[in-house]
């Protein structure tokens, strides 16, 4: 019995066709999630990998242990419920060692809660940007801590 | 807060938002979808239609179209390996884009992309492209020095078999790969009118013709690239372009913008006579926020009038000159192209403008900046120009190349 011989060119593409499946068998077989497909089309330690990541907020009992005075006053205003770190960013590492400061303000901030957009509660202040203020900043004519002062 | 206060506030909120007109959902003030999904099907559909062009000298065997035969494969591939890169820049994260091939998700149309798009480029085009090729890989790689030399030899895979046995064996190949390439390439444009069609809760999307809309709308499209592309490598390489080749074009052209025109008029017949609910917001839509692109862009400018000159071409042919008619394909062609790219902004788009409420709109306004902006959109749509011009370059030579057993092969079969 004579072997089977293909021509030339479709062993090759034989060939390239087997690499190509086999590359992507390997290539799904290494990337694929361990846990994936566990329970559904999901990784299965999806939870489990995101508590085990390392917590970068402090909360707000560890701001109130040094910045009281602040807390107590904001706690008087609008602003009351807004976390300190939703405005000034995680600071656990500020709690463990104050001399690691907190990232820079950022100027636009306000405009994350206070730009006008419909889907919003009517009771919160909203402006449009373009129209409301062209200066340089907010807090030049606003106090964050107590929204309803002047600076 | 008190009533008299609250109403205040209303006021002052409903008197900012300037770019709403009468009640739309709050989650439907801002689209979602930009010029990159507009970009995005409009080069899938290219790809498509310049395969299909391809595909009538293959299967067809249409032979006066022979000298855009390996033009129309090369554009197409050109298109093709730029098609995931909108969708790769309105996502973001393109370090995750393997992981819709690595654990795919088969109920998803979406995520079954990865797969059509890499069965269309792997099984079909670089196939196809191979074995029309490889005569010429291995007469190149011999003849040919340096990187050239290298790269056709490389491209040759070892194969180096030119004897009429194994080239007669490369044409029936061809031949099936391109009878499976028809159905491919109307699932790789189909696809793209199958999400938008399935998508019931928007009036102006949810249809069942959409996806037919998409494969003729795409056909018509890059035949149209086709034909502009030809012309405008002849004109830089200043050689003439074959007439014969030039008149069956546009006949193509013809016959396919009339069919895609058919099945869009259908399309709206159908729904103004259905007239379901929605029929009220989307014609308010097409009279008013759609009018320059939908209107004037789409029907008068990208169809009525192509429609008009090309259909003057094939009633009286032998009374315009053959000047005229290469002046009367080209501006066809483009005019088509920009129609086109108008039909697929007035679906993108003019989906999401009115309200699912049936009683309002949005106004969408394009940025030049940004990851959604039209510069980027621009560059989109020149990339695949650029890629065209290397692929040309080194595959589509001036000069016809002399087979290594004497026999004459043209450059541009």
């Amino acid at each position: 019995m004579t072997p089977l011989k293909l021509p030339p060119q479709i062993l090759r593409l034989v060939l390239l066709t087997v690499t190509i499946l086999g590359s992507y068998g390997v290539m799904r077989h290494m990337l694929r999630p361990a846990s994936f497909g566990e329970y559904g089309h999901y990784r299965g330690a999806a939870l489990e990998e995101i508590a085990a990541r390392p917590p970068t907020y402090a909360g707000m009992k560890a701001c109130n242990e040094c910045h009281s005075d602040i807390v107590q006053k904001v706690a008087k205003f609008e602003h009351k419920t807004v976390a300190c770190e939703a405005c000034h960013g995680p600071g656990r590492e500020h709690a463990k060692d104050p001399d690691v400061k907190n990232a820079k303000l950022n100027d636009r901030l306000c405009l994350r809660c206070h730009e006008v957009d419909e889907a919003r509660p009517a009771w919160l202040k909203q402006i449009a940007e373009k129209s409301h203020f062209r200066g340089d900043r907010c807090v030049d004519c606003h106090v964050p801590h107590q929204p309803k002062e002047t600076p | 807060m008190d009533p008299v206060s609250t109403a205040q506030a209303v006021n002052e909120v409903q008197t900012l938002v300037t770019h709403i007109d009468g009640y739309v959902y709050p989650n439907e003030q801002n689209l979602l979808w930009s010029v990159l999904i507009v970009v995005y099907p409009y080069i899938t559909g290219l790809v498509a239609g310049a395969f299909i062009m391809a595909s009538l000298v293959r299967v067809f065997s249409v032979q006066a179209l022979a000298p855009a035969y390996r033009l129309a494969l090369l554009t197409a591939l050109a298109f093709l390996l730029c098609a995931p890169l909108p969708l790769l820049l309105h996502l973001g994260h393109p370090e995750r884009c393997l992981e819709v091939i690595v654990t795919p998700h088969v109920s998803s149309p979406m995520a079954m992309f990865g797969f059509v798009y890499a069965w269309y480029i792997m099984a079909v085009l670089l196939l196809e492209l191979w074995l029309e090729y490889r005569r010429d890989f291995v007469v190149w790689g011999q003849r040919e020095r340096g990187f050239k030399g290298l790269l056709y030899r490389l491209l040759t895979l070892g194969a180096t078999d030119v004897s009429p046995g194994a080239l007669h064996l490369d044409e029936r190949l061809s031949q099936t790969i391109t009878i499976i390439g028809i159905p491919s390439a109307f699932l790789l444009h189909g696809y793209v009118g199958f999400i938008f069609g399935s998508i019931k809760a928007n009036p102006w999307w949810g249809n069942v013709l959409m996806p037919i809309i998409f494969i003729f709308s795409a056909i018509v499209s890059g035949m149209a690239l086709c034909v502009v592309v030809y012309m405008a490598l002849n004109w830089v390489r200043r050689r003439a372009a074959d007439d014969a080749c030039l008149d069956k074009m546009g006949m193509f052209l013809f016959f396919a913008l009339l069919v895609d025109f058919s099945v869009e008029a259908l399309d709206w017949i159908h729904r103004l006579y259905q007239a379901e609910e929605s029929i009220h917001v989307l014609k308010q839509l097409a009279a008013g926020k759609l009018f320059y692109s939908l209107l004037v862009g789409q029907l008068c400018l990208g169809t009525l009038a192509p429609l008009f000159l090309l259909g003057a071409t094939q009633l009286l042919r032998e009374r315009i000159a053959m000047w005229l008619r290469r002046r009367i394909y080209f501006i066809s062609a483009v005019l088509i192209m920009v129609g086109v790219l108008m039909m697929r902004w007035n679906v993108v788009i003019g989906g999401q403008l009115f309200s699912k409420s049936l009683r309002g709109f949005t106004t969408f306004k394009l940025e030049p900046a940004g990851q959604e902006g039209w510069l980027m959109g621009l560059a989109l749509m020149i990339l695949p120009f650029v890629i065209l011009g290397v692929l040309v370059r080194y595959f589509l030579p001036i000069l016809p190349v002399t087979a290594a057993a004497g026999e004459p092969a043209s450059a541009e079969k």
